[in-house]
């Protein structure tokens, strides 16, 4: 792991989730400690229910950690009211989900807006078009959500995510409901955002094609970070780590049977 | 916030259920408070030409708001009068008695009944009105009349409180109303109640100068004050109009604030998970609470602006109708209101921001990573302030009912209400509590099948938004049985009670007119009484009593409370003032719990000085004699009139209220569920997707329907039986004697069915249109 001299865009401390209470708790971070580098493309990858999504949360600041601390830009979230926390998500924080990204009473102009607007900022002229044209879709500023495909929806929504130049843009599996090639210009387009505006992005993904545009690859499993590659790694190599923890876990699962 | 327009321009039909519950109940009110405005009283145009009048004093008794008067006696009037005259620019001081008198055409008496009990005027008060004579000469003698529509010379047959009169027309004039002699008006009213001023001069002026030289004695009234003079029985018919309309007002309001508030939740709870993108990307809890009043704003503003359009539109449109049911006087006008349509717009913007003030504040707390959740589970169905505000509610008209007894008469029904829309509050509010528990029990004969197992399942977890569709029917059923059923008891009571104590004989009434005349009364066989009222001063307070003259009466007969109330007993002497303003006091010759009236006055007494009181009815004790305006009947048929009478006017307000509530909730029946159904889009096409075919995604999304038509029911009935109850005791209180409790099970099963079919077409139509 190379050390950055520069200060982490995020910063998590002995971060544990705990879903739910007595028998039913389920541990979803369990103690992850992790430093994202500024102006990086981090990776996040691991089996399904490894906590990647819990991680992505906690460390947005949209959902609150059971324990430890989490760091956004310097800023630490503990203590931090709702309207503060809200604020400060709006300044430093960009966020991609899976789908249901835009609001769909808001033209895609209007959506792109919309973090400025709550900011109470009223958008410069030709700000909204700008980044609009850097996903390409200038020309469907005046269509709404349900007028345009997933990918140009999701493209709408990286240039929602980038319109404030957040601190850190976080993304959860935003090719997942993609074909290759919208996948493939979602990427790019993140990756511009890292090379071209030294923007910090963290992605969750399954998709070893995808972890591979990433400068780092890290590894969850039950709830901790257990590897991690620095990049640029091919997508052979991440491929066959995946597999890897998978057979692991899958081992760990028969000799929690067996037992 | 431009924001807000947005949302709402495109989720339009997430909000047309609140814009149509603002507009519909901001119509009702709109309009009822036009019509109430519109009927205030007028100053009669038989004092048109009379900018200054004097009223006699104030008795110190009030009825229906309005002070009682003591007339002047016919003497004092007249000499008033003459002081009056003199006053500079005073042209003439009218005395204006009135006094009963109906024409009779072919042996029948015509024309308005109560009206005419006020037709009859003297011949010099005519000026009062700016009539004049457009032939012949006035009246001059008895047995002259004037009067429009005949020719001089013509002979006219008249009812009069003596009997049957041929008059001779002597003038025709352009105005309504029988002309008579001065003196013999005088000699048939019951004193003088108004002494008209026809002025040259500036009319406050002459009104100041009159005031010096009436003192005491009355009221000088000019202007609007005038309107003070309208004949009483206008303003009984317009108080009775006017309760209607409080009522509609009302009720119309609740049902508004209830529907609002609910149509809003619902569509909140619809819209929970782009409330928590906007949370995601950045909206603080107080942003998405101002959006939330922003977009209520936007919708409120024009439900209200429609609302107030459509009340303006419609009121002008029952005029007539609430004339013919004498719910208002046949001079009633419909004139626009602007006090009544601003203040309306207003309220409506009010209730629907106070209906947005709580789902604003859940909605502002929506963790933004319910946008990330696909199904709308909400997990906690009753918050705290729910709880606490139902229990309260229900604490609240619990209470109210349990002293509904202790209460005065005149407030029970309002109170009674009130403890009603309160219990009916906390059904909706409590509604979740039930619904989990109903559920389960009513599904689980099915529980095995795929139909019963995703109603269960559906409705156990979207327990807010069943309870959303359910509770305009929880109103709907609550109001019309409670309605119904109130006044089925009460009614029942009533006739039971009246028509034990009647008699199996004869009675000879009223036909056509407004009571028996002297000659009618005289030629019968059979004990009658005559109703007149008197008022009594007793320890410097006045109070003005009904009472009757009977010919067997040797003295004054009182109840003992009017006994008690006025300090007298058996033996004594009651000083008391008779209608035509006179003194007269009185030994008390009993003081008898079954007495015909607090007060019972010798007959002839009673006659001396009410000139103008007619007889009700005359319980024959020997074979009718026909009369003019006399007919016969049983006295259970005579008591029966009486009743229908009231029941009439009943059954109106019982229609035009059901039909206001049922037909407002029933629209919001229809206007929840389509949102709820429409709003489950996705839902539907996952069943669809998992192998589910039309039927039985319609049988799911129905069967869901009934289950809140269900709900309601069971609550509803619960509410109305618990009130119904309630008014059981106040009325068993207040009568001391076993009330049963009647139930309108007919007219309940019949809003019932109306509301399950309501609510299985407006769950079908959106499913059905999916397709
Ligand atoms: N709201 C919740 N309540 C209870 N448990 C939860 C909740 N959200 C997640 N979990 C649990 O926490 C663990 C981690 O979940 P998480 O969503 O972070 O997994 P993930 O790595 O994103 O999986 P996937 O690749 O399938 O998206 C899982 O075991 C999951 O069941
Ligand atoms: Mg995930």
């Amino acid at each position: 792991m190379t050390i950055t001299t520069t200060a982490p865009a995020i910063e998590l401390r002995a971060v544990r989730r705990v879903y739910g209470t007595g028998e039913r708790a389920v541990t979803a971070l369990d103690a992850v400690d992790l430093r994202i580098p500024s102006a990086s493309f981090t990776a996040v990858m691991g089996p399904s229910g490894s906590g990647k999504s819990t991680l992505l949360h906690c460390a947005a600041g949209l959902d609150r950690a059971t324990g430890g601390e989490v760091i956004i830009d310097g800023v630490s979230l503990d203590g931090l009211t709702e309207r503060a926390l809200t604020k400060l998500r709006r300044a430093r924080v960009g966020f991609v989900f899976q789908a249901f990204n835009l609001v769909p009473a808001l033209t895609a102009a209007q959506n792109v807006a919309l973090p400025l607007r709550l900011a109470g900022r009223r958008p410069e002229p030709g700000e909204v078009t700008a980044m609009l044209g850097e996903v390409g879709l200038a020309d469907r500023a005046g269509h709404r959500p349900s007028e345009l495909s997933g990918g140009q929806q999701q493209r709408v929504a990286i240039a929602r995510a980038l319109v404030t130049r957040p601190a850190v843009l976080f993304a959860d599996e935003p090719t997942g409901a993609l074909d290759a090639a919208s996948g493939r210009e979602v990427l790019r387009l993140l990756r511009t955002a890292v090379d071209r505006h030294a923007q910090t992005v963290v992605m969750v993904t399954h998709d070893p094609f995808a972890a591979a545009h990433a400068d780092r690859v890290l590894f969850l499993a039950d709830g901790r970070v257990v590897d991690s590659l620095a990049g640029p790694a091919g997508a052979q190599e991440i491929a066959m780590r995946t597999a890897a923890l998978e057979e692991g876990v899958r081992a760990g699962d028969v000799a929690e049977a067996r037992r | 916030m431009n924001l807000a327009w947005q949302m709402v321009r495109h989720r339009f039909a997430g909000f047309a259920g609140t814009f149509l519950a603002v507009a519909l109940g901001v119509a009702v009110v709109a309009g009822a408070t036009t019509l109430y405005l519109s009927s205030q009283p007028e100053t009669p145009a038989r004092y048109a030409g009379s900018a200054v009048l004097v009223e006699s004093p104030e008795s110190g008794e009030y009825e229906l708001g309005r002070p009682h008067h003591r007339p002047w006696p016919a003497a004092e009037a007249t000499a008033l009068a003459g002081r009056l005259a003199e006053v500079p620019g005073v042209t003439a001081a009218v005395p204006d008695p009135s006094f009963y008198v109906q024409r009779v055409v072919d042996g029948r008496a015509t024309g308005d009944p109560e009206q005419s009990r006020y037709a009859g005027h003297a011949w010099s008060s005519a000026v009062l009105g700016g009539y004049r004579l457009s032939a012949g000469t006035a009246p001059a003698a008895e047995g002259e009349v004037a009067l429009a529509g005949a020719a001089p010379g013509t002979v006219v047959e008249v009812l009069t409180v003596a009997g049957p009169a041929r008059w001779t027309v002597t003038g025709t004039v352009d105005g309504p109303g029988f002309y008579v002699a001065d003196a013999a008006a005088l000699r048939r009213s019951a004193g003088v109640p108004v002494i008209g001023l026809v002025v040259d001069g500036e009319p406050e002026a002459v009104a100041a100068a009159a005031r010096a030289v009436v003192g005491a004695d009355g009221t000088v009234l000019t202007g609007d004050d005038r309107d003070r003079l309208e004949p009483g029985e206008v303003t009984r018919t317009r108080w009775l109009g006017a309760q209607l309309l409080i009522a509609m007002v009302a009720i119309g309001g609740f049902v508004a604030i209830f529907v609002v508030s609910s149509t809003t939740a619902l569509s909140t709870a619809q819209r929970r998970r782009e409330i928590a993108l906007l949370r995601a990307v950045g909206a603080t809890p107080g942003q998405v609470h101002r959006l939330m009043y922003a977009e209520t704003l936007v919708v409120a503003v024009a439900g209200s602006a429609v609302g107030v359009l459509l009340g303006a539109a419609v009121a002008p449109l029952l005029a007539q109708p609430m004339i013919d049911s004498g719910l208002q006087p046949s001079i009633f006008t419909v004139s626009v209101q602007p006090v009544a349509l601003a203040g309306t717009f207003a309220l409506g913007i009010v209730v629907a921001l106070l209906g947005v003030w709580s789902v604003a504040r859940r909605a502002g707390r929506t963790p933004a990573l319910d946008a990330l959740r696909e199904a709308e589970v909400s997990k906690r169905a009753m918050s705290p302030l729910r709880w606490v505000a139902g229990l309260l509610a229900a604490a609240g008209g619990v209470a109210l009912l349990v002293f509904l007894p202790n209460l005065a008469i005149q407030s029970q029904a309002t109170v009674g209400m009130g403890a009603a829309m309160l219990l009916l509050t906390a059904g909706a509010l409590l509604a979740p509590v039930v619904i989990v528990p109903l559920v389960r029990v009513v599904t689980w004969p099915w529980r095995r099948g795929a139909t019963g197992m995703v109603v269960r399942e559906g409705t156990l977890t979207g327990v807010r938004r069943v309870a959303s569709t359910a509770a305009p029917v929880l109103l709907t059923v609550g109001f019309a049985m409670l309605l119904t059923g109130t006044v089925a008891t009460i009614t029942e009571v009533e006739g039971a009670e009246e028509l034990a104590k009647i008699p199996a004989i004869t009675v000879a009434t009223a036909d056509g007119t407004p009571g028996l005349s002297e000659a009618a009364v005289a030629a019968q066989r059979g004990e009658s009484q005559l109703p007149t009222w008197v008022h009594v001063n007793h320890g410097g307070t006045v109070t003005g009593y009904d009472a009757v003259g009977r010919s067997d009466a040797p003295g004054l007969v009182l109840w003992p409370d009017t006994a008690a109330e006025i300090g007298a007993a058996a033996g004594g002497t009651v000083s008391l003032r008779w209608p035509d303003g006179t003194l007269g006091t009185l030994p008390v010759a009993a003081v008898d719990a079954d007495a015909p009236a607090p007060v019972v006055v010798p007959r002839d007494l009673a006659r001396r000085h009410d000139p103008a009181a007619l007889t009700t009815a005359v319980m024959l004790d020997g074979p009718p004699r026909p009369a003019p305006g006399l007919r016969t009947m049983s006295a259970r048929d005579y008591v029966q009139l009486d009743i229908d009478r009231e029941e009439r006017i009943i059954d109106i307000f019982l229609i035009m209220l059901i039909g206001l509530g049922v037909g407002y909730t029933g629209l919001a029946v229809a206007n929840t569920l389509l949102m709820a159904t429409a709003a489950r889009r996705s839902e539907f096409r996952a069943l669809r997707l998992a192998g589910a075919g039309t039927g039985q995604v319609l049988r799911v999304s129905s069967a869901e329907a009934l289950l809140a038509v269900g709900v309601g029911t069971a609550l509803g009935a619960a509410v109305a039986i618990i009130s119904l109850t309630g008014v059981r005791e106040a009325v068993e209180a207040e009568l001391g004697i076993a009330v049963p409790l009647v139930v309108p099970w007919g007219a309940s099963a019949a809003v019932v069915g109306i509301c399950a079919a309501v609510a299985l077409l407006a769950t079908a139509v959106p499913v059905l249109r999916r397709r």
